[in-house]
């Protein structure tokens, strides 16, 4: 009767976990601090010599990233003043709370953690938790001071996804009316020499065919000297967007997406193409927040579409900080 | 003197407690140590049949207070894991200390087989791989290595006590 009530989400089971966990975490917070050197001593013994690798091993990664970030970091700013530009949403103006992990599930069956925030800070059942690589899991339960996390891992874990591809590799339009290639990539052109025009405005015409769109006179701003190259993507090479689902399958295996539709315009997909949430009025968690890269591609016979394993960007043995994004869908939101 | 049953829930916040921080963290080979399970099981070894499963109940149920499984599942997980060590006492009434290695070795792979098949009743997802076996594994020898010490707070805990004239 207890597991039919709990399952119904019943408000009497609820004030009984929260009185319980009232008296509970005061004898819990005491074990801990008894507890700690053991715990302390033991990773001591048994991860010395882990710890010592994996120390030198991040030394040279930070290294090797700080460069990048400060590249990456210039790019995100600038995506997300483009996306605020065009009124779009952007996980910029998302509210969120910094929580610290203050434990994992006891047993060895499911793939929770419990962080130290809960109802006070704002979170809800739902809303999706980040660290600082991409997406980790969703909260399941809160209590006033306290929350649990589904791990992205977990069997039960499953959010909409999309799976961002670069689509079939064809033509580029090289405008300034000067040549078209046939690669992939941006070629630069030879600097055009005794070109007035191009200190000041350069108005040019797309000439290349694109379904569902009008060409259009399009004018460029004035190009800076030594470059006089710019690169209009044809149709097939705009990024295609399919949807699935992300279902975890436990600690020892990698999350697979399923329901991808095997169409002609996505392409194949290769390893290494990125997962993002899908978004949308009903998704637990908004659009666009990493989840991982393709790390195997699985063909299924038939119209089952592909069914892609995911190499998760975060990693969710080590956590220590997350970040609760405050985030409810448009159909969760309660009116005023 | 407190009854039994007092002193029961008091001693099963503190091993609780130890649960989900010492056992919590200190996990070989990546698998959680159930020292919940251990009390339960030391238990019906120790008093029968429906002690066990009055143990097992009570602290399924703390146990499931703390964890985000649904309220209840651990109670009937914990209660029939109780109870079946208790038909140790109803087979072996004497004791006999390497019979309930034994049988504490076999009620841990019991229980921990319980608790997937509640899990999977109520529609939580069960993955049956390989890691499972390890878990049993450890479960089972982190059992075997403490029951000395929670056969010792078992007794005490559900132990009669003479009231004093």
């Amino acid at each position: 009767m207890l597991v039919t009530l709990d399952l119904q989400d019943s408000p009497k089971v609820a004030g009984l976990r929260s009185v319980f966990g009232t008296l509970f975490y005061p004898v819990e917070g005491v074990a801990r601090v008894i507890t700690r050197p053991v715990g302390n001593a033991w990773y001591g013994v048994t991860h010395y010599n882990k710890l010592l690798d994996e120390n030198s091993l991040l030394r040279q990664q930070v290294a090797q990233q700080e460069g990048a970030t400060v590249a990456a970091a210039a790019s995100v700013r600038l995506s997300q003043e483009l996306l605020a530009l065009n009124g779009l949403p952007t996980l910029a103006g998302i509210n969120a709370v910094t929580a610290q992990v203050i434990g994992e599930s006891p047993t060895s069956f499911s793939q929770t953690i419990e962080i130290n925030q809960g109802a006070e800070s704002g979170i809800r059942v739902g809303m999706p938790v980040l660290n600082a690589a991409g997406l980790i899991g969703k909260i399941t339960k809160v209590f006033t001071n306290r929350s649990f996390v589904m791990l992205i891992t977990d069997p039960d874990f499953s959010i909409s996804v999309k799976v961002v591809s670069t689509g079939r590799k064809t033509t580029d339009s090289t405008v300034l009316g000067i040549t078209s290639v046939t690669t992939s990539t941006a070629v630069p052109l030879e600097p055009i020499s005794n070109t007035p025009d191009a200190e000041t405005t350069t108005t040019t015409t797309t000439t290349t065919p694109i379904a569902g769109f009008t060409a259009v006179v399009t004018t460029l701003p004035a190009t800076p000297k030594g470059l006089t190259s710019i690169t209009i993507p044809s149709a097939s090479e705009l990024d295609v967007r399919e949807t699935g689902v992300i279902q975890g399958n436990g600690p020892t295996r990698q999350p697979t997406v399923r329901f991808i539709d095997n169409s002609l315009r996505f392409g194949s997909i290769e390893a290494g193409v990125p997962i993002v949430t899908a978004g949308g009025s009903r998704s637990l968690a908004p659009p666009d927040v990493l989840i991982g890269v393709v790390s195997r591609v699985v063909e299924r016979v038939g119209s089952a579409g592909p069914l892609l394993e995911i190499e998760i960007a975060a990693e969710l043995t080590n956590l220590s900080f997350v970040r609760v994004l405050l985030y409810q869908p448009i159909t969760e939101k309660k009116s005023p | 003197m407190a009854s039994r049953w007092t002193r029961l829930v008091l001693v099963l916040l503190i091993v609780l407690a130890l649960q989900t921080t010492l056992f919590n963290e200190l996990r070989p080979y990546g698998v959680a140590g159930q020292v919940m399970l251990l009390f339960v099981i030391c238990s019906g070894i120790q008093f029968g049949i429906s002690n066990g499963a009055i143990v097992g109940l009570i602290a399924g149920l703390m146990f499931d207070f703390v964890v985000s499984t649904p309220a209840g599942l651990g109670s009937i997980t914990l209660g029939v894991t109780g109870a079946t060590a208790g038909l140790y006492l109803y087979f072996f009434p004497n004791p006999i200390w390497w019979l309930r290695l034994i049988s504490i070795t076999i009620v841990s792979l019991i229980g921990e087989i319980y608790i997937l098949i509640a899990q999977a009743m109520v529609g939580l997802g069960v993955v049956l791989e390989l890691r499972l076996l390890k878990i049993f594994a450890v479960v089972a020898t982190i059992n075997v290595l403490f029951s000395p010490g929670f056969f010792l707070i078992t007794r005490w805990t559900l132990s009669e006590r003479k009231k004093d004239s």
